[in-house]
This record gives structure tokens, C-alpha cells and sequence, in this order.
């Protein structure tokens, strides 16, 4: 247990944090619309398609991820539609989504390199160093010398947290989730802002899936997502709906996902698939101990129907 | 006039149940029809030769069948869970823990034959509902979401699986367990690809279909699936009917995971199970939440697969066009159930009707 392996522990929490923080924040835009949306898997999956793709004919990351959240806001548009205007359930609906986009994924993938199965990789995003920042010693080369896309998970955090507690527009987002008819009698435009909701979520999703493809591993295979979708629901739940409640269960998580890694590395004669449990137990055992305290918008799950008022 | 009119409404209801899948699965088709004509390939022949695949010969219809047999009881799992109003998304899980569990007995005691496949069912089916309960009682006592639950459990067992085939249960170089021996597989019937599985596959089907719509508990379970808080108030043990639609949903997995272990692929693999979780579920959803309709749609969409193959020799349309498919019909059929719900789409339905009828 030297200094090494601690930093290069940390290092790896950060970076598998990321996806999961995107994942979770497309969640909380949605559910604080109300919106809860199981389908993240699905968007998450076609996001990293699609960002893979981007990035390997164009052979730049940065347009691989903008072209994830594209995708990713054209697929939930399917999920927006149904639930908000013919009022699907949103629970079904979302496992409808998460059966619907990682097949047109694979079919994608299938099409475009046909049966080969050379293995394609693309080039990962490079890390860009804070000048100043990454020279603090010990933290300084952990935190600040990532890729960008970390620093954008982390400003979208903090951005969040001020929109939902101290901006108007934000303390409106939420009331949609509390309580959608108080709001539309306010002259808040609910449907709207479901609307609103559900394109950042998509974007968000996608992005988190693209991620996947262009800063961390350098090809695409099916079910890379690996349930990143649901750990990330339970980050929400974890984290009490609250952005940097979200943002350190997503570091948990990226933790356990990171020393599962390690300990792989380090032992001999366990089974290595014993350890690629760690994240997904964790999630079990975390919510198992938190138990049931109901701390999410009230009205998240239900149909609102305009005419109903 | 009154009554009239109300039956009217449900008769239309009772149509639209079955519209609406139906016309889901020929939007899919059209759509599936576009994507060939886009791949440059003709879809007509692509049609021909996906249903010559599927029925085109006894021999082809048994594949298909056979193919029909896990997706059925993972379907079924799925449907009996939903019914009483909890997800259970584990239905891969439950699956793999039964053929795990299933593999190991069958490899391991020192008898074969029908006492070592009787042993095997029942433990594979046992070992699913255990592992079914984990969501069920975390659900109940500790009110936790049993959809994450039972998806990260998916994984678990998928790991669990990897253990057994590339550690524990190795055989020699491969990564896979030995198969069972000959005397414990499940025989094919009349010479054809299908085994006993698909019969016990059916049969969980009528006596599921038997015990949610024509038994008291069954209503009881119904109901608490249609309304927790009306079930509650009326007295219902409502707790106990979710832990035990978790047990039975995860039985009817587990049975199907030692049932497709025993009959068709006889040793733990990579891979093996992969999806069929998922696909469960979309079963029951195209199914309705009908046990029997679940079944169907099933072989429908074994058919696809089985189809597929063939085609895609034939005309080079690649097999996950059939996924593209299903995927299709899903969306497309929650999205028109929950519309012909609509207040709007009623109200339209209940004016023709009642003018018919007056």
C-alpha cells in the first residue's frame, strides 16, 4: 500500500466517476421534471455507439461526444413523447427504451463493420493539464490534469446545484416535479419544461455513454455500459437528489469500479470475476441500507394531464 | 341501453388489446422493410426467406420452438411479477442461477437419467426463487427500488457464472464446464430440435394463466397489482403477495434456466443466457401481461430469430434486423396501449360504439 497505488486508485475513481456522474445528472434533470426514467442503459448505449463512430471517422473525440448527446436527445424524444403526451408509463416506457436503443446499436455496429471482427479503435482523448492548479502538490496531478470532459462533469455539477437552489428558473424546474398542477396555475409552462427535461437528460446520457468510447476504453462492444444506466439511478437515490449528494455516491461508485480494477491486478488465484462484482454488490448493499426514506420530487412517475385540472 | 353501452366499451377495449400489438408488429415490419430497402436488399425476398427459415419445414419449426422455450419462461417470469405490480427485472439472473445450480447437480451426482433431470428442474427452479427473494425482501422491508436491485443481481449471477465456467467447473483448456452426461439431457420429440422443455414451458404458461384469473389468491394478487392502496384497505396480505410473486417469477426463470441448460445447451458458456432477461420482458409487455399471450408472442418472436438466420444466408440481411424488429414492436406497443388509454382516445371509442349499437 504504497503512495502509488493510492494516487493511481484516485486517479481511477475520478475518471470512472465521470460517466456516472453524467448518467446521474441526466437523471435528476428528469426527475425533477418528473420524470423518472429508467431507460439511461439504452441512451447510454447508443451514445457510446454513436460517439465511437463519430470519433473513428472524424478522429476527434470532442466531436464523438457532441454527436452522443445528439443521438441521445433524438432517442429520448421517443421516451418524452410517449410519456408526456399519451402518458405512457414511465417505467415501462424507459425499459422500453433500454430494449430499443442497444439494439439499434448493435445493429448499427453490425451494418457498418459488417461480420469482420477485426478489432476498430479509435484514439482517446488526451488529458489537458490546469496550469497553476495541477502544480498543488498531491491533489494537484489527481484532480487537474484530466480529460476535459471531467472538468465538465464537475462544472455541470456545480452549475446544477446553483440552478435548483438559488435561481427562480430552477426553483420553477422543480416545482414541475412537486407538483405540476400548483406550477401550471403559477404560469409555469409544464409541458414544456418536461420537454426541457427530458432533451438535457437525453443529451446528458449520451454524453455519459460517448465517454465511454472516447475517454475510456478504445472500441465499442455491446453492453460496455455494463449497468452504468441503473448504478447511476441509485446514485440519485444515494444522493438524496441533491447535486453534490449525486456527485459523491458517483464517487463511491467510480471508487469501487476502480479498486475492483487494482485488486485484479494484485491477486492471484480468486477468481477475477469476484472482484468485477465489487460495483454492482456495493449498489445492492447501499441501497439496502438506506432503506426507504422518500426524499425524491413528489410527484415524479405520475402522468399530468392538462385537461385534468 | 346503459349496460349496452358499457359492454360496448369493453368489447372495444378487449379489440384494441389485441389491435394494437398487432399493428405494432406490422409498423415494425414496415419499418424493418425500409432499413433492408435502404441496405440495398429486397425486402420481399428477405420476407420469404425469414418465414421459409422459421415454419418452412418440421425440422425449422422445431428450431423455432425451441428457440421460443427460454424466452417463454423468462417472459412468463416477467408477466407474473408485473401482475402484482413490482418489476422484476431480474429475470436473467434467476435464470442463470438456475442453470448454474442445475449444472452442478447434473455433473456432479452419481446417478442419471430422469432422477437426476427431476432433481435438476426442481433445485434449478429453487435456486431462482432464492435468488428472486433478494429483491423481494429488500423491497419489502426495506422499501428499496427492486428494479436496480434485480438488474445488478443480472450481473452478479453473469460474474458468478464466469467463476464456475472459467475456475471452478473448467474443463481442460476451454472456457466452459463439461456437458451434462447424455442419459440426463432432455430428448428431442418426434425428431425434431425441440425437447421436453417447451412442453413444461407451455403447461407453467396454462397453469399460470389457470392461477392469476380463475383463483381467489390469483384475483387477490391482481389486485394488489392494480391497486396497491385499495388492496391494502381491503385487508390483503400485501406484502406477503409481492415476496410471493418475487418467489414464483423467479421459480418459473430459474426452471427455465436448468430447462435450457438440460435440453439445449447442456454446459455453462460464455454468453449463455445473454439477453434473455431483457427479452422476457418484452415479451410480457407485447404479451400484455396475458400468461398465454406472453407465450405467443414468444414463438413469434423465436420465429423471427430462427427466420433470420436464413435469411440473412440467403439474401445477406443481417440477423439483428429481427432484433431491430422486436425492439420496434416494443416501442411501438406501449406507446399505442398507453394512447388508446388516453381520456381522449375513450371517449372517441365509446361515441362510435354506443352510435353503432343506437
Amino acid at each position: 500500500m504504497d503512495w502509488t497505488f493510492v494516487s493511481n486508485l484516485i486517479l481511477a475513481s475520478v475518471r470512472m466517476a465521470t460517466p456516472l456522474i453524467f448518467l446521474a445528472l441526466a437523471e435528476l434533470y428528469s426527475q425533477r421534471a418528473g420524470l423518472v426514467h429508467i431507460g439511461l442503459e439504452g441512451l447510454a448505449s447508443i451514445g457510446s455507439l454513436v460517439g465511437f463512430l463519430v470519433c473513428l471517422i472524424t478522429g476527434d473525440p470532442f466531436l464523438g461526444v457532441l454527436a452522443g448527446a445528439v443521438v441521445g436527445i433524438a432517442v429520448n424524444m421517443i421516451y418524452a413523447f410517449a410519456t408526456i403526451h399519451l402518458c405512457a408509463e414511465q417505467i415501462v416506457y424507459g425499459m422500453a427504451i433500454n430494449i430499443f436503443a442497444p439494439a439499434l446499436a448493435a445493429f448499427i455496429y453490425r451494418v457498418y463493420f459488417g461480420a469482420g471482427s477485426e478489432l476498430v479503435q479509435v484514439k482517446l482523448m488526451s488529458t489537458v493539464a490546469i496550469p497553476g492548479l495541477k502544480d498543488i502538490p498531491f491533489i494537484g496531478p489527481l484532480l487537474f490534469d484530466q480529460t476535459p470532459m471531467v472538468y465538465l462533469a464537475y462544472a455541470l455539477v456545480i452549475f446544477t446545484a446553483i440552478y435548483f437552489n438559488k435561481t427562480k428558473s430552477g426553483l420553477n424546474y422543480k416545482a414541475v416535479g412537486e407538483h405540476p398542477k400548483a406550477a401550471a396555475t403559477l404560469g409555469i409552462p409544464v409541458i414544456g419544461i418536461k420537454y426541457l427535461a427530458s432533451v438535457i437528460c437525453g443529451a446528458l446520457a449520451g454524453i455519459g455513454g460517448a465517454y465511454l468510447t472516447t475517454c475510456y476504453s478504445t472500441t465499442y462492444v455491446d453492453g460496455n455500459v455494463a449497468g452504468r444506466g441503473f448504478i447511476a439511478l441509485a446514485a440519485v437515490i444515494f444522493g438524496r437528489w441533491s447535486a453534490g449528494g449525486v456527485v459523491l455516491a458517483c464517487l463511491f461508485f467510480g471508487f469501487c469500479d476502480a479498486l475492483q480494477i487494482r485488486l485484479q491486478v494484485g491477486s492471484s488465484g480468486i477468481p477475477y470475476q469476484f472482484f468485477q462484482m465489487i460495483p454492482y454488490v456495493a449498489t445492492v448493499v447501499v441501497l439496502a441500507l438506506i432503506g426507504a426514506k422518500k426524499a425524491g420530487p413528489k410527484a415524479v412517475g405520475k402522468p399530468y394531464r392538462k385537461e385534468e385540472r | 341501453m346503459e349496460r349496452t353501452k358499457a359492454r360496448g366499451g369493453i368489447r372495444g377495449t378487449k379489440l384494441l388489446n389485441v389491435a394494437v400489438p398487432v399493428v405494432s408488429v406490422l409498423l415494425a415490419f414496415v419499418l424493418g422493410c425500409l432499413i433492408m430497402v435502404i441496405l440495398g436488399k429486397n425486402p420481399f425476398e428477405a420476407l420469404q426467406y425469414l418465414w421459409v427459415g422459421a415454419f418452412g419445414s418440421l425440422a425449422n419449426l422445431g428450431i423455432t420452438l425451441n428457440k421460443a422455450t427460454p424466452l417463454i419462461f423468462t417472459g412468463l417470469c416477467a408477466c407474473f411479477a408485473y401482475r402484482c405490480g413490482v418489476f422484476n427485472l431480474g429475470g436473467e439472473g434467476q435464470f442463470l442461477m438456475g442453470s448454474i445450480v442445475c449444472c452442478v447437480i447434473a455433473t456432479k451426482v452419481p446417478f442419471t437419467g430422469l432422477p437426476a433431470i427431476l432433481l435438476c428442474l426442481v433445485a434449478g427452479a429453487v435456486a431462482g426463487g432464492l435468488w428472486a427473494l433478494i429483491p423481494g425482501l429488500l423491497k419489502i422491508f426495506r422499501g428499496q427500488n427492486e428494479m436496480i436491485i434485480s438488474i445488478m443481481l443480472n450481473y452478479v449471477a453473469t460474474l458468478f457464472m464466469g467463476v464456475i465456467y472459467t475456475a471452478w467447473m473448467r474443463d481442460g483448456s476451454v472456457p466452459q464446464t463439461v456437458a451434462v452426461p447424455k442419459e440426463t439431457q432432455l430428448t428431442r420429440l418426434f425428431g425434431m430440435r425441440f425437447t421436453a422443455a417447451f412442453i413444461i414451458a407451455v403447461v407453467v404458461g396454462l397453469l399460470i394463466y389457470y392461477f392469476l384469473f380463475y383463483t381467489s389468491k390469483g384475483f387477490q394478487l391482481r389486485a394488489v397489482g392494480y391497486n396497491m392502496t385499495a388492496a391494502q384497505f381491503n385487508g390483503f396480505a400485501v406484502k406477503r403477495y409481492i415476496l410471493m410473486s418475487f418467489l414464483i417469477s423467479g421459480i418459473i426463470a430459474g426452471l427455465g434456466g436448468s430447462a435450457e441448460l438440460l435440453g439445449t445447451q447442456y454446459r455453462l458458456i460464455n454468453n449463455f443466457g445473454n439477453g434473455y432477461g431483457f427479452d422476457g420482458v418484452s415479451m410480457a409487455l407485447i404479451g400484455q401481461l396475458h400468461p398465454l399471450a406472453t407465450v405467443v408472442v414468444a414463438i413469434f418472436f423465436a420465429a423471427l430469430r430462427t427466420g433470420s438466420t436464413t435469411m440473412q444466408a440467403a439474401t445477406g440481411v443481417p440477423t439483428s434486423v429481427s432484433d431491430i424488429i422486436q425492439a420496434l414492436v416494443i416501442v411501438f406497443a406501449v406507446a399505442g396501449l398507453a394512447m388508446v388509454k388516453l381520456p381522449q382516445f375513450q371517449a372517441a371509442i365509446q361515441k362510435r360504439t354506443t352510435k353503432k349499437e343506437g
